[in-house]
């Protein structure tokens, strides 16, 4: 009959067999890196920062009033969730974004629960939509106006980046007063954005996307460039993870700046080349 | 009590997927590869729920008269169209020889047909660029219009000095602010990654 001792050694003799059978799959610098995000994002978790200086970013913080004027004109506001999607065959960059704009979509869902402004959400993803309709219900219970959600609709448009610029384009003009695209866009940012635009009295567009931030800044009243879609939710919701994640962001920031600054000293005075470290190259 | 299996089921199979990146390790490959098997039906599952679910729009916009009845109906064709050359007796699916004349006749010169009107959604966000912000806009304009003269296709000596002052634009201020993008863009996924990960029943 074994003992606790000898399952004790069995349980170590595995981890120990299972450790011996394992390596780095990426290089030291890439798992440090990595690593480093989680704790530094634990640590703001664990011990939240009260110094908070929010900034309005692509007008977000006007959302309510927005939606009190729409009501008040028997408006209609839209959101895009970009061309993304979650589960398309896009950019895990990009697809990532569809999840940062969810938060975003809650805040306006929000504001129009309360203005009794109808809401139509529109994405290219059937998984994004589902993600969609679940703000929409969360929203529409926190402002207890239940009675007013069949006035909010998320609708798949058809899966592809086209389809949903198509339908954009589309799309009766004024058929959202009040529009919000935030998301991955692809290259068919312009046609997306240009039918978004039309007719609408307020637009709020963001992506973080570089090459597509040109047409966020000519076209959208208010604009949210780069990792701006990361922290815009943190500049409407009083959430502790969201503004821990805004200071995450900005101390690797400056953890990246002094990584820059020291690896280029480093590396003209040929002593080591930090970014094949940090990049796993050597 | 859901509302704690949901994050902690969230939590460990992120943890799960995070250590097959990082480590090689033939358990947790089994495990990893599992959880992606899961990600990928489930995501198979959406897809068909998603062609059902625009075939159901459709029908209700067609009966409710809410849109334009053409559009509807052209959405509706052309759904049924890709379906019947996938499903055929004896279709090979989607590498089908219908199936591809579908791809290549109709759904490219589709997507190329509205990439060819790019110049003109250029025109029409410069010119509510000017209005919204002009400034800016003019920085912008600017900008292009100075990049469009240094890629003029000349030749000689001139065109040799323009072809290099845009290589260097590129590479050196336009490639500086697109790298500090991406370093900013890149942290701030991270972080997101992590964050849903470690909080995924927060407060947001």
């Amino acid at each position: 009959m074994p003992d606790l001792g000898e399952l004790v050694g069995g349980v170590v003799r595995f981890l120990g067999d299972s450790l011996s059978a394992s390596r780095l799959a990426v290089g030291v610098g890439p798992t440090l890196a990595l690593l480093t995000v989680m704790l530094v994002l634990l640590y703001l978790l664990a011990r939240p920062t009260a110094r908070w200086r929010g900034r309005d970013l692509g007008r977000l913080q006007g959302v309510v009033r927005t939606m009190a004027l729409a009501a008040e004109s028997g408006g209609t506001a839209s959101f895009s969730l970009g061309t993304a999607g979650v589960v398309r065959p896009a950019a895990a960059v990009d697809r990532l974004q569809t999840l940062a704009a969810l938060p975003v979509l809650g805040h306006v869902a929000s504001a129009a629960a309360r203005g009794g402004v109808p809401l139509m959400v529109t994405a290219n993803d059937a998984v994004a939509v589902e993600l969609a309709r679940a703000v929409l219900d969360e929203a529409f219970a926190a402002t207890s106006t239940s009675e007013r959600a069949r006035r909010a609709r998320a609708e798949h448009v058809g899966d592809g980046r086209a389809s949903a610029a198509g339908r954009s384009l589309a799309r009766p003009a004024g058929a959202g007063n009040t529009t919000h695209v935030l998301g991955g866009l692809s290259e068919e940012a312009p046609a997306l954005l240009t039918g978004e635009v039309d007719g609408a009295a307020t637009t709020t567009f963001g992506t973080a996307t570089p090459a597509e931030a040109v047409w966020v800044l000519l076209l959208g009243q208010g604009a949210v460039i780069g990792p701006e879609l990361y922290s815009a939710a943190s500049a409407v919701l009083p959430a502790t993870d969201e503004r821990a994640a805004v200071f995450a962001v900005n101390r690797l920031i400056w953890v990246a700046l002094a990584l820059l600054a020291g690896g280029s000293l480093l590396r003209v005075l040929g002593i080591f080349d930090v970014a094949g470290f940090v990049l796993g190259r050597s | 009590m859901r509302r704690g299996i949901v994050p902690a089921l969230v939590i460990g199979a992120g943890l799960v997927v995070l250590v097959d990146y990082l480590v090689v390790n033939p358990s947790v490959d089994v495990v990893g590869g599992y959880l992606l098997s899961y990600l990928i039906a489930l995501a198979a599952a959406a897809g068909v729920a998603g062609g059902v679910e625009v075939v159901a729009a459709q029908v209700i916009h067609l009966r409710e008269r809410r849109r334009d009845p053409t559009a509807a109906v052209a959405t509706l064709v052309g759904f049924l169209l890709a379906v019947g050359a996938g499903f055929y007796p004896g279709s090979a699916g989607a590498s089908d020889p219908a199936m591809r004349w579908i791809v290549a006749a109709m759904l490219l010169p589709l997507v190329a047909s509205l990439f060819s009107l790019l110049f003109f959604f250029m025109l029409a966000a410069v010119s509510r660029g000017l209005r919204l912000r002009g400034r800016e806009t003019t920085v912008i304009v600017a900008a292009a219009a100075a990049m469009l003269v240094l890629l003029l296709p000349l030749g000689g000596d001139v065109g040799r000095s323009l072809a290099s002052a845009a290589g260097w634009t590129l590479d050196v201020p336009v490639g500086a602010v697109f790298r500090g993008l991406l370093i900013g863009v890149a942290i701030a996924t991270s972080v997101a990654a992590a964050r849903t990960l470690l909080t995924p029943a927060g407060e947001g």
